[in-house]
């Protein structure tokens, strides 16, 4: 387990704060990084930005649209093979 | 035989050398700065934008020699003529994928922090059109099955 935790891990990190004005903006990313004896994989996304305006700290997460919608149509596709599956298994037994 | 050597054995560590500064590009990907980039500002103004990277790469090397005259077999031996079979060789390869998408962008001005997502409609519509495409199939099948 210990092995395998070095071999693939996800890394959240906090990239170097930008500041404009009054406001500082940190943010945040989290990468899953698989490393093998002659390769790797690094698969690196943005998950949110940390605000900080005067005395008042928000965290404003980035949602990746494209991503979602993908996962949907993926997820849709499924649920109709298995919608069709049942249907015609059902027509067959009748 | 040992000049060979050497030359195959300074190749192994060439690559190897060079495999490890590979690593070190590719790892090098995990860090946030690599997400996101540098800010753009303008007045009170500024845009920093936010994309996701995936990368992969692998490599690998080999290497080998023969044996030579010492373990030929007698005839085929000649006495006094060097044995041409006798020598090492190596060989490496490599290869990867790089893809990068931009996910968003953070724009900081006197109102505060906005994020606005960047929809990638080429992607969307593709994985639309072979969804429609998918199911459409299915249905036809399901239908040819049937027998209606």
């Amino acid at each position: 387990m210990t092995r395998l935790r070095e071999k693939v891990s996800w890394q959240t990190m906090w990239g170097e704060e930008v500041i404009v004005g009054d406001i500082t903006v940190t943010p945040q990313s989290k990468a899953l990084v698989m490393h093998a004896p002659f390769g790797g994989l690094v698969w690196n996304r943005p998950v949110a930005v940390l605000v900080e305006r005067g005395e008042r700290t928000e965290r404003i997460p980035i949602v990746d649209v494209t991503r979602i919608v993908e996962l949907g149509l993926l997820a849709l596709s499924v649920v109709f093979t298995v919608v069709i599956f049942i249907l015609s298994a059902k027509k067959r037994r009748s | 035989m040992s000049d060979e050597t050497d030359k195959v054995l300074d190749s192994v560590i060439e690559s190897q050398a060079q495999n490890l500064e590979l690593m070190e590009k590719l790892f090098a990907v995990a860090q946030p700065g690599a997400v996101y980039g540098e800010p753009v500002a303008s007045g009170e103004y500024a845009v920093i934008t936010a994309s996701e990277i995936l990368v992969a790469a692998g490599s690998g090397y080999g290497v080998g020699g023969g044996p030579g005259a010492e373990t030929l077999e007698a005839e085929t031996a000649v006495e006094g003529e060097e044995d041409e079979r006798t020598g090492f060789g190596g060989g490496g390869a490599g290869g990867g994928v790089s893809m990068g998408r931009p996910v968003a962008t953070i724009n900081i001005g006197p109102n505060g922090v906005q994020v606005q997502p960047v929809v990638d409609v080429t992607k969307i519509g593709l994985a639309f059109f072979t969804t429609i495409g998918a199911m459409l199939m299915m249905l036809g099948r399901m239908r040819r099955a049937s027998g209606g």
